[in-house]
This record gives C-alpha cells, sequence and structure tokens, in this order.
C-alpha cells in the first residue's frame, strides 16, 4: 500500500487518495497539520475493532482511542516527538501497547489479548493489543529511535515492561518477577520484572522508560 | 550574521559591533571573546531594541512573559533552551515572520520586532483564536533581513501555502509562519467533542495565502 512516508524520523505521512483502501485509523489527537479535504471522526467504541473488542476494552481497561481518517489530501501525524516505527503487516499478528499505536490500515483488525496473570503485578497490564491481517502499522517509539531485537527458539529474550513497544511474529510471552527480601527493604535493583520472549519473531523496544 | 548550527538543539551565533543578536533570557550555553548581556527592558528607551512604546506597551499587556536580552560587543555565543529543537530561518526581507513569544530562541537585533495583539490583527476572530487555542493573545512580528532561531519540541517541518493549496494545523502543533498568511480558527466542535468521544481534532487553523508554515512534531507547548 503506497502512500505512507516519513517527512522526518518523527513525522508520519500518509497520502488519502479517498477510496477506502487509503483510509487510516490514528491515535486520537495525532494529527498535526493536512491538505486537502479529510475529515476526522472518532472510531467509536474499541478503536473501531467492533462491539466485542469494545467490550473487553472495558472490562480489561486497554484503551485504544482512535479516529478514523477518511477523505481525499496528506495528513502528517506526530505525537511527542516520539521516532515513528512502520510495519508492513502481512497476514503476520503485531502485539503492541495500545499507547504505542499511531496509525493503522483501515483494513487491519484490532483486538485485545489476554497476555498472562503475572502482569498484574507488574502494572504494565494483563492485556495487549493485537493487530492482524494486512496493511501498515505505525508505532511510536519514545526517546530515540526505536530497537528491533530478533527472538529465535535458540535464543530467548528479556525486556523492561516500560520500554516494550510491540512484537511481530510466534513469540510466547511471560512475566519474570525477580521479588526477594531485598525488595522488601527497598534495596532492589529497580528491574523486578521483565518480559521474556520465547519462539521465533522479533522485539521492539525504544530507549525510554514508560 | 546569522546562526551555525552546532548540533539539532544548539545554535554558534557570531557577536560583533552593529550585529548584536537578542535572544530569550537565559538561553546563553557558553560564550568567548568579549560578549556583554544585558536585560531588554521593556519600558520607552530601553537600549532602543525591541521596536518602540507601542511594542512595548503590547510586551507589559502581555506580562512579559519571555523577557529578550542582548548580546553585545564581539565574540561567539552559544545558545540553548531546555533542550528543545532548533530550527533556524533566514529572513531575506521580503516577507515578516510571526512567531509565538515563547517559541523563539534568538534573533538578529537588526531585525525590527513588535508584539501583535491578534485581536488587531484578525478583529475579534483573532482574539477568540488566541484564546480558543491557548497560543495566547499575542504574537511577536519580525521584519527584516537576518536570521532567526525557533524553538520545537522534535523539530520542525515547514508546509508551503500558496494559490489554492491550504493547509490546516493543529493548534498545538503550529510554531511559526512566513509571508502573507491568513490563520483562521475553525471549530468543528460537534456532540461527539461534547460527550468526550471526539477526534482529538477539533479545533483546527486554516492557513490560507502565500507563505510558508512551521510545524513542530509534536502537540506539546514548550
Amino acid at each position: 500500500m503506497a502512500g505512507w512516508r516519513l517527512e522526518s524520523p518523527r513525522v508520519l505521512v500518509v497520502d488519502l487518495d479517498g477510496s477506502k483502501g487509503s483510509a487510516v485509523r490514528a491515535a486520537t489527537g495525532s494529527m498535526v497539520a493536512y491538505e486537502g479535504d479529510v475529515s476526522f471522526k472518532n472510531a467509536g467504541m474499541g478503536g473501531g475493532g467492533g462491539l466485542r473488542a469494545a467490550l473487553k476494552q472495558r472490562v480489561t481497561g486497554e484503551s485504544l482511542n482512535l479516529m478514523e481518517v477518511t477523505g481525499r489530501g496528506t495528513v502528517h501525524f506526530a505525537v511527542g516527538a516520539g521516532y515513528v516505527l512502520v510495519l508492513d503487516l502481512a497476514g503476520d499478528v503485531l502485539k503492541a501497547e495500545s499507547e504505542g499505536l499511531l496509525a493503522l490500515s483501515d483494513s487491519l483488525r484490532t483486538d485485545v489479548t489476554f497476555t498472562g496473570l503475572q502482569g498484574a503485578s507488574s502494572g504494565q497490564g494483563l492485556f495487549t493489543t493485537t493487530v492482524t491481517g494486512h496493511g501498515q502499522v505505525a508505532l511510536i517509539s519514545l526517546g530515540g529511535p526505536p530497537i528491533a531485537l530478533r527472538v529465535s527458539p535458540a535464543t530467548p529474550l528479556v525486556v523492561d515492561p516500560d520500554s516494550y513497544i510491540g512484537s511481530v511474529g510466534r513469540l510466547q510471552q511471560s512475566f519474570v518477577t525477580d521479588v526477594s527480601w531485598r525488595n522488601l527493604i527497598g534495596e532492589s535493583s529497580g528491574e523486578a520484572f521483565s518480559l521474556r520472549f520465547e519462539g521465533d519473531g522479533v522485539v521492539y523496544i525504544q530507549p525510554e522508560e514508560r | 550574521m546569522g546562526f551555525t548550527k552546532v548540533t539539532s538543539k544548539v545554535v554558534l551565533a557570531e557577536v560583533r559591533p552593529g550585529a548584536e543578536v537578542l535572544a530569550r533570557r537565559g538561553a546563553m550555553l557558553a560564550t568567548t571573546g568579549q560578549v556583554r548581556f544585558s536585560p531588554v527592558s521593556a519600558g520607552p528607551g530601553g537600549g532602543g531594541y525591541g521596536g518602540g512604546i507601542a511594542s512595548a506597551l503590547g510586551r507589559a499587556m502581555q506580562g512579559e512573559a519571555v523577557p529578550l536580552m542582548v548580546a553585545e560587543g564581539s565574540g561567539t555565543v552559544h545558545y540553548g533552551f531546555r533542550g528543545h529543537h532548533v530550527t533556524v530561518v533566514e529572513l531575506d526581507g521580503s516577507e515578516p515572520m510571526s512567531v509565538e513569544a515563547d517559541r523563539l530562541l534568538a534573533h538578529d537585533a537588526s531585525m525590527s520586532s513588535s508584539v501583535v495583539f491578534l485581536g488587531q490583527q484578525g478583529g475579534l476572530r483573532g482574539a477568540v483564536r488566541g484564546a480558543v487555542t491557548g497560543q495566547g493573545l499575542f504574537t511577536t512580528q519580525l521584519s527584516g533581513r537576518g536570521s532567526v532561531a525557533l524553538l520545537s519540541h522534535g523539530g520542525t517541518f515547514a508546509l508551503q501555502v500558496g494559490g489554492s493549496r491550504q493547509v490546516v494545523v493543529d493548534p498545538q502543533a503550529y510554531v511559526a509562519h512566513t509571508g502573507n498568511l491568513r490563520v483562521d480558527v475553525s471549530a468543528s466542535v460537534g456532540w461527539r467533542d461534547a460527550v468526550g468521544r471526539g477526534s482529538g481534532e477539533a479545533v483546527q487553523l486554516k492557513v490560507s495565502g502565500q507563505g510558508t508554515v512551521y510545524v513542530q512534531a509534536s502537540e506539546e507547548k514548550l
């Protein structure tokens, strides 16, 4: 799908030709400038993912606020001076933190999935947003350019949940806790909870911790 | 004359007698040579910088939100402010630049600046624009030849406006513009916004005319 380009590392530009295929859904309030005849409409409950997704979000608190961008023209998107990472999905599954999602093709579906009970204690949430289908997705990486880390069956990966922005591929995700008596007396290393990925895929992290 | 970019966030200015530099107070990072800094007073007869009594009045009304200082003597000065990105714009004197007072890092003192009350420019609509968008009711207008250093969160990109090409900008992302442009606020506040289900793009700035708009990659104010 043509029409997506980066004006600078921090600004995503999308050309809309008026067809359904060029329409995008973007994070609410992420438009910084546009030309042409473009309309912005709240994608409704569930970020346009349907009633089921809306219900799940209501229950899980994984809030995804998206707006539908349609029409004919050129739109510039940016959030918090973060770096933009554009990914092409060809039937793959992208898991992402909802606040790190900048924009996605209208043809992609979003849903909320359960990632594991132990997430409750890390505060990062037990649920994650999944994006499936064919199209393009833009993620936001705060604090600097995103870093892609390869995961293979031989090399599992552990990341800080606060800097995790998304992952693509067949990956099993689990929480690792390292709580001992030291945490109780306030002498922790600050890395008590981490996310462990096993399988085959790519994990994206940002230089800033949320 | 002119600013040289040292990094994306720091500019270097050369100061000579007759080529003084006005900058936001406290933005000096380092200096070499014989350079003196003095505050630019807002009152009448305040050193001759800043465009006279009318603009002094403007500043007084503005509450002097962004005090300036002048660098005189001969030497070099490094300027930067709170790690924000800096954009250097060269003006050839043919068209003026309008910039939010708090977005201005430094400019050549040879340029004349005036604080414009928005209500004066666009009537009541202008005043409404300032109030609605939270941009403030005053903008600084710079005219003449020289270079200007603008502050932004995440850097700026320039959009050309001309003829039938009209550009719409998010008020929080707007930084400055050059040329003869009309900036109108357009509010398309519907019932969706009232119930908190808006797209977050209810208030927009419509820019028309002939010129260039500078937009930053963030919706954060400085």
